[in-house]
This record gives structure tokens, C-alpha cells and sequence, in this order.
């Protein structure tokens, strides 16, 4: 069994209080266990709140507490003292950080009472974190999904946590400093520290953290009955949401543990094929789109960030594996989307027919005229350049869909500069300089739409912009 | 020699009420599972799923099932526990648990040990009992390639294209007789020995139509004796893929062909070899066989006239001559693919902007381009070529391409 490095002493002293840099040859002390701990973790910080609780002894008058973290990553500057029981009796007269002695603090307490009190110590320790992770499995339709969320707890922090209540955050926090930089350093000195000096600091406690072999408890019921998955209640926090873990969880020091936070059986869920280039890169990529809301059996939590990793019901009693996509964290009522990459069997193409050119306009040398070349009533003059010309194309959008399903197909296409988008077919803009339009094609067969790009080229451009111009027929 | 064989343990152990057992008391053996069943899924383009069955004898209440390996790449973060339906109609093999007898199990947690290729999954199960349970898994290192036999009739009219897999086993892992898919074709019954590769028949595809492609092309093919204009004439087999052609099966798979072609002698002689593109479904897979040498095909730019439009703005009109010779016996079609973009850089220079062009009247291919195969750029004509007659002379067709190429500047 590893010797936990906390010790919370409580000193026998002299009478009379000597300077705490002499009390270190004490001759008796105590070292009370732990009642109970609570961990708070949060995942967008190297960041856990550490909440314990014991019971002390003591005595009339000045009671020297020492507590000390050897080759843990605790942030002294957090470490705070606080009565549960007595509090009208027992008060923290100073605290004291030996300078040879830099994982430690000493506390002096005045007592107005004999006998036992609660206290509750909290502190901030970096090393232990958590993680959201998904598995989905759709059906072989494809049009329902099998969702199971996990959260994953990591220590790392040097501390095995027998019994602890597990309570993770899930949101953005701010901190001035990283704790584990706070840890590695006596707390006089975490100002007079470099970024470059903190960052090297941070590095070798991550470094050096022995992973020893330890216990991995159950935490669960440990009775021989049969037992459902732990329960994760979810609960809002300000800009945050805590899930607490139901009952209490032992992670040894070096080990994860990944619990289910929930299962939803049938999620249903859309296909959809998209070009967008800013968002999937300059191809046609298929997505899984889901709701985290209600009606979709979630919307109890926002989801965390995490990867999904996703498989498919192969219909021959197997799975296939589909992908594994990292999500950003997504609230309540926004929109899952799962990007499957390219599709083997859906061809895009966008191909160009014809160019052409038009309203050519010519600038006479030396000279701010400017002549249209097709214009027929007037004089060409052999000293002149071209000034401004509209540029057509004609393109078609190709979709070649070999799957055994229809599709549905949206397109996102930037046309940067002063651009006319003629089509016979619905478009509409979703920026200034960007067309979307849609498609569906049956399975096994193609679509091409047509369209013409005109765009104002030299003296003719006068926008940056596109303007949507409908046809009957290209 | 062999390398270290990977070791991949399912242990299920006997968990002690009240006491958190420390790390050394996971290696309590109590029983190891051996494997029912195992498929290999190859059908994602990047990577290997694993999928294993396993009877798991498991007690009344908590139960611990230590899965760790050794000298294997799977990801552990890929790793699904799966407590399989019970009463499956397909369930055939006297090993497996009896449905009804089966204990209702519940996956509470999955631990992950420090410095170890292993994880512990903690079970509950309602009474005492066996389950049968699936474990899937990514595996790296079992990866999967395609290569072809294509074999041409002596005609050269028809081929036979024989589509292989070869799975190669370089996971460390052996695998019994096991179930190999692809995702699409048959499914495959196959032991997998350590650092096999085994290759397996996918499809045989007959009578699948060839057609013989005699192609110019000087921007992707260039020329086989620039000083005197002649251009390389590569042949190509042309396989469609799909029904009509006997093929149209799935997309054909990115590998290796192999190309024989029949011989008098009963057997086969080999012509060449070379790699298929990945051919959806409805697309052509072109083979390059090698270079004709008996098409003479000379490229000369006969006209080249810049007309003033206005100021710098010009009209160029081009005219690029084929004289072409066919010295073989048979009559064939030659496929003349010109470059719109390339001949302006030729005749004016590359101005950067699309080209507008037009064809011109002195444009002898009937027809025109090749509305189908053309792109705005790259136009496609195709020239009929006689056989050369009884006196093992050519006839020289000429052919002109006409362009005017507008506004340029």
C-alpha cells in the first residue's frame, strides 16, 4: 500500500510557542485521517479543487497544525483552513511557509475549547484531469444512433484518492497562474519567476511524476448484488455545468477511470453531403447531424468537448468503423454535427464548360477616355489598353450519387470579387461573397446544374460582392 | 525470424468485496476466455477493426474483466465492451451460453492502469453465470491492398480481371480461422498466421468488354521525337466499370494490374503492368500498356495570325495540323486531346485568364470535339485511321484544328 505524501500534523508543543523554525524536533504528534475528500475538476484547466475533511484534538490555547504535500502538485497558495464544527471557538492565528521546507505550511490555531473539531481543508492540485469521450453507433439505415457519453478521470497528481466524491466542470475557467507552476515553487517566490523559468518548472513536474502501480477501488457497491452504472448528475453552474459522480470513486495516483455519463438508445439522426471549403476543406464530405436537444432524446447536459468515435451496424451482425472526430463543446439545443469525410460513392465535380468575354472597355493612352470595343459607333484607337472586362464561365455542378440511397447535397461556394451568379436553380447568399445552393439526387443517379459566373474584372469591378441573378435556362 | 509475439489476454477476476484490491491482485487469474469468433473488418479505407467473441464466466454481482495486451498496436481508446443480444437465431456453436440462462450484465466503468497495455472493465451481472461478450478494437499493423490479373483475349476484344486482396499480418497477433470482409464481396473464412500475407480472390469478372484506346495527348504525353513533331502515342485498355461492361460491382479498389494476354500456344503471354486508379462505379479505368509506335502522328502549328481588335487587344487564330500515319493492319481510332490553355502558351504566351476561344472553319474533324470526354479546356476529336493497304503503305490523314482565340492581351 503506497504511504499517502499528505500529513496533516498536529503538534505537541512547548508552552510556550517557539518560532516555527525551531518546532521541527516535536516529540509527539498526530496524524489524523481523512474523513472525506471531494474533488472538483475542471477539463479546460490543469485545475482540480481538492475539498477534505478531518477530525483533529484540541487543546486550550495555541495548537501548531502542520501540513505538508511532498512530491504532490499542490498550489500553496490555495491551501485554506476551515473549522465545520466549533468554528465560534477555534480560530487560524497565522500561517507559516518555512523557507527550507518548501511543501509545507505550518497554522496556529487558538482554541477556546478541549476536544475534537471538523475541519475542512481545501487546495488547488493540478495532475488530475478529466475528459469527455462518445461512442456512437448508428444503424444500418443509418437514420438512428446508439449514443453512449463517457467522462474519463486522470490522476496524475501524485495523491491516491480513496473514497472521493467526483464532481467535474464543464466550461471555460480563467487563472492567472497554472497550478502546477504554483506547486513547484515556495510561495515567496512565484512572483520573482520568468514565463520562460515557470514553463521549465511545469515541464519537470510532469516529467518526474512517478506513475507507481496503484489500486484501482471500485468505488462502486462492493456488495455482491447486481448493480447498474453509477449515476451522473448533471446540474447547471453559472457559466458552467458540474456533473457530480454518483457515491464516491478511488483512482489511485498513475490510473483513469472512465465512467459512463449516459446512453441514449435511438438518437435519431440526418445524412447530409456538404462543400464547404472554409469549414471541411475543398471537397464534398458526409455528415451525421444530430440535435442535443429533447426531441432527440438528449438536452439534458451540454456536451463536452471530446472525441466520438463512431461504427455502424455492418447488417451482418458486425461493426464497422466509420470515424473518430474530436467535438467541440455543444449546448443544449445546438446542432450535433459528425464529419464522416469523403464518400466513395458520391462524386462531386465542378466542372468548367465555356469562358467567354464581355463589355471590354479600352483606355485611350495619356488620356482618361475609355471606349467599349463592341461598341460599332465609335472609333478604335490603336493607342489604347484594356481597362475593365467582364469575365464569364460557364460551370456545372456535378453529383454522381452510386450509393443505394437519395441525397441530399449543400453547397457553400466563395466567389471572391465583383461576381454575378446566374442559375436556373435556387441559390441564395450566406455572405457577401458566398453562394449555397442544394441538391438532392436519387440513388444511382446524377445531377449537373448549371450555372454562369460573371465576374467584373479591372476598371469594371466595382464591388466585391455577388449578386444573385435567377434564369429560366443556361 | 519471428518477432515477439504479442500476447492479449481476456481475464476475468474474482472481485473481493470491501477491499480495493491493489494493482498486483488484477493478475488473480481466475479464468481466460478463449476466443469464439473473430471478424476482421477491412471495409474503412484507413484502418482495421477487430471484432472477438468471448464466453465470459462471470459471478453474481461485481466482477472485474482485465483485457491487456502485448507487442500489438491496438488503440485502447477504441476498445468497445459489448455484452452481445442473447438468443441470437445464428448462435451455432455449443459454447456459447445459453440465452435464457444468461445473466443480465451492466458495464459500470473501465479502469486504465498506469504504464500498462491493459484495462480492466468492471462488470455487474444479476446472477451467477455465462455471457457472451464482443470486444472491438482497432488494430494497427493488419493492413489490406488490391492487385489484378487482367487476361486479354487474343482479339484483344474481351478480358478476364481476376481482383485479389492481400491482407498483410504484421500485428503480431494470430488469428484462427477467421472472418475477412472488405466491405463488399464475399466474406472470407480464413486462419491468419503471425507475419502472413495471404491473398484472396475477390471477384472474377468475365467477358468484360476491353476497348483499346490510341490517345495524343502533348500536354500529359508529350512527344516521341520533338525535333521532328511527332508525338508518343500511348495504348491504353479502357475498362468501364460498370453493369454493361460486366463490371459495376462496387468501385474498384486502388492496386496493381497485371495484364497477360492469350497466346496461341494455350497460354498466356505477359503484356505490362500498370497501377488502377480508384474507378467509382460508372467511371473508366485506364490501363497503359505501352507506347504504339506504328500510329506516326506529326504536329505542326500551320497558322498562327495575331488580328488587332483594339489597342493591345487581340484576336489570335491558330491552326495546328495532324498528319497521320497507321502502319498496322488494322483499322483503329486514334483520340487527338489538345490542350487549349497549352496551345495559347505555344502561339502567344500564358496570359494567366481563362481563354475564350472558338473552333474555325478549317476544322476537319467530323463532329467536332467529344461533347462527352471534352472539358473547357481539354477538347477531345477523335480521327478514324485505315488499316494500311496491300502494299504495307499508310495513307496520311490530315487533320486541322482551327481556334481563334479572342480577346487576348
Amino acid at each position: 500500500m503506497r504511504i499517502t505524501p499528505f500529513c496533516l500534523l498536529l503538534s505537541a508543543l512547548s508552552v510556550l510557542l517557539a518560532p516555527v523554525a525551531s518546532a521541527k524536533n516535536v516529540d509527539l504528534s498526530t496524524v489524523p485521517d481523512r474523513d472525506s475528500v471531494q474533488l472538483t475538476i475542471y477539463n479546460s484547466e490543469d485545475l482540480t479543487l481538492v475539498r477534505e475533511t478531518r477530525k483533529i484534538s484540541f487543546k486550550p490555547g495555541v495548537n501548531p497544525l502542520q501540513f505538508s504535500w511532498a512530491n504532490t502538485l499542490i498550489d500553496p497558495t490555495s491551501v485554506e483552513l476551515r473549522f465545520l464544527t466549533s468554528a465560534d471557538q477555534l480560530d487560524v492565528l497565522d500561517t507559516t511557509f518555512p523557507h527550507d521546507k518548501p511543501q509545507m505550511l505550518y497554522w496556529n490555531v487558538q482554541s477556546e475549547m478541549n476536544g475534537e473539531a471538523l475541519v475542512e481543508i481545501t487546495y488547488f492540485t493540478s495532475g488530475i484531469s478529466w475528459a469527455a469521450d462518445y461512442l456512437g453507433i448508428c444503424n444500418a439505415e443509418e437514420s438512428s444512433m446508439h449514443l453512449e457519453s463517457f467522462v474519463r478521470v486522470t490522476n496524475n497528481s501524485g495523491e491516491d484518492y480513496d473514497e472521493a466524491q467526483v464532481r467535474l466542470v464543464v466550461g471555460t475557467i480563467n487563472l492567472t497562474e497554472k497550478i502546477a507552476q504554483l506547486a513547484q515553487i515556495p510561495v515567496a517566490q512565484v512572483e520573482e519567476l520568468s514565463k520562460e523559468q515557470r514553463r521549465e518548472l511545469r515541464f519537470k513536474a510532469v516529467r518526474s511524476l512517478a506513475l507507481p502501480a496503484g489500486a484501482m477501488g471500485g468505488g462502486a457497491d462492493e456488495s455482491a448484488d447486481f448493480a447498474a452504472p453509477k449515476e451522473i448528475i448533471k446540474e447547471g453552474l453559472s457559466e458552467y455545468f458540474l456533473y457530480t459522480v454518483a457515491g464516491t470513486e478511488s483512482i489511485p495516483s498513475g490510473w483513469s477511470k472512465r465512467m459512463r455519463s449516459f446512453e441514449k438508445a435511438a438518437v435519431p439522426m440526418k445524412t447530409r453531403y456538404r462543400f464547404r471549403p472554409a469549414e471541411y476543406g475543398d471537397q464534398l464530405v458526409r455528415l451525421y447531424l444530430m440535435t442535443n436537444d429533447e426531441e432527440s432524446t438528449l438536452g439534458e447536459t451540454p456536451l463536452p468537448d471530446g472525441t466520438v468515435r463512431l461504427f455502424r451496424d455492418n447488417g451482418r451482425d458486425g461493426l464497422s468503423f466509420v470515424a473518430a472526430q474530436n467535438i467541440r463543446y455543444i449546448p443544449i439545443g445546438d446542432k450535433i454535427e459528425l464529419n464522416l469525410g469523403p464518400d466513395p460513392e458520391v462524386i462531386c465535380e465542378w466542372v468548367k464548360l465555356k469562358s467567354w468575354r464581355s463589355q471590354v472597355w479600352m483606355q485611350i493612352n495619356g488620356a482618361d477616355v475609355f471606349r467599349r470595343v463592341d461598341d460599332n459607333r465609335v472609333e478604335i484607337d490603336v493607342n489604347s489598353t484594356v481597362a475593365g472586362w467582364d469575365d464569364h464561365t460557364l460551370f456545372t455542378q456535378r453529383i454522381r450519387n452510386y450509393s443505394s440511397r437519395p441525397i441530399e447535397v449543400e453547397f457553400r461556394r466563395p466567389l471572391p470579387g465583383h461576381i454575378v451568379f446566374r442559375s436556373p436553380f435556387a441559390a441564395t447568399t450566406y455572405d457577401y461573397q458566398t453562394v449555397e445552393y442544394q441538391a438532392q439526387v436519387p440513388a444511382g443517379e446524377k445531377a449537373d446544374l448549371r450555372c454562369e459566373v460573371i465576374q467584373h474584372q479591372g476598371r469594371n469591378a466595382k464591388q466585391n460582392n455577388v449578386t444573385l441573378e435567377p434564369v429560366e435556362q443556361l | 525470424m519471428r518477432g515477439p509475439r504479442a500476447a492479449m489476454y481476456l481475464v476475468l477476476v474474482a472481485f473481493s468485496a470491501s477491499v480495493t484490491p491493489p494493482a498486483e491482485a488484477r493478475i488473480k487469474l481466475i479464468t481466460l476466455p478463449v476466443r469464439q469468433r473473430v471478424e476482421i473488418q477491412l471495409d474503412h479505407p484507413d484502418v482495421t477493426l477487430v471484432e472477438e467473441e468471448r464466453v465470459v464466466p462471470l459471478i453474481k454481482g461485481l466482477n472485474q474483466v482485465d483485457f491487456s495486451w502485448a507487442n500489438t498496436s491496438i488503440d485502447p481508446n477504441t476498445l468497445v465492451f459489448r455484452v452481445v443480444v442473447q438468443g441470437r437465431d445464428d448462435a451455432t456453436s455449443s459454447d456459447e451460453p445459453d440465452a435464457a440462462k444468461s445473466p443480465e450484465v451492466q458495464v459500470l466503468s473501465v479502469s486504465y492502469p498506469p504504464g500498462e497495455s491493459a484495462l480492466v472493465w468492471q462488470v455487474s451481472a444479476s446472477e451467477s453465470g455465462s455471457a457472451l461478450v464482443r470486444i472491438s478494437y482497432l488494430l494497427g499493423n493488419l493492413t489490406k491492398s488490391f492487385n489484378y490479373r487482367a487476361v486479354v483475349s487474343r482479339d484483344e476484344q474481351i478480358l478476364v480481371l481476376r481482383q485479389y486482396m492481400r491482407l498483410q499480418n504484421q500485428a503480431n497477433e494470430e488469428f484462427d480461422t477467421t472472418s475477412v470482409w472488405a466491405g463488399f464481396g464475399p466474406q472470407f473464412l480464413k486462419p491468419i498466421g503471425l507475419n502472413e500475407t495471404k491473398e484472396m480472390l475477390m471477384h472474377k469478372y468475365e467477358g468484360v468488354p476491353v476497348q483499346k484506346a490510341y490517345t495524343c495527348d502533348p500536354t500529359e504525353f508529350g512527344y516521341l521525337d520533338q525535333a521532328q513533331n511527332k508525338l508518343r502515342v500511348p495504348m491504353h485498355y479502357v475498362l468501364q466499370n460498370d453493369k454493361r461492361h460486366q463490371l459495376g460491382l462496387a468501385p474498384l479498389q486502388f492496386g496493381k494490374v497485371r495484364i497477360f494476354q492469350e497466346d496461341r500456344q494455350g497460354s498466356t503471354a505477359f503484356l505490362g503492368e500498370d497501377w488502377g486508379k480508384f474507378t467509382p462505379l460508372d467511371d473508366e479505368m485506364r490501363l497503359y500498356v505501352g507506347t504504339a509506335q506504328d500510329i506516326v502522328v506529326q504536329r505542326t502549328i500551320e497558322k498562327n495570325e495575331q488580328h488587332r481588335v483594339a489597342g493591345n487587344l487581340y484576336n489570335v487564330d491558330v491552326v495546328v495540323k495532324y498528319e497521320i500515319e497507321n502502319f498496322k493492319d488494322q483499322a483503329v481510332t486514334l483520340d487527338l486531346v489538345e490542350s487549349i490553355q497549352q496551345i495559347r502558351a505555344e502561339v502567344y504566351r500564358d496570359t494567366g485568364r481563362d481563354v475564350e476561344w472558338q473552333l474555325g472553319g478549317e476544322t476537319t474533324f467530323a463532329g467536332g470535339p467529344d461533347a462527352e470526354k471534352s472539358t473547357y479546356d481539354r477538347q477531345v476529336f477523335h480521327a478514324e485511321l485505315p488499316a494500311r493497304g496491300a502494299d504495307s503503305k499508310a495513307q496520311k490523314i490530315v487533320h486541322k484544328l482551327h481556334l481563334i482565340l479572342k480577346n487576348e492581351w
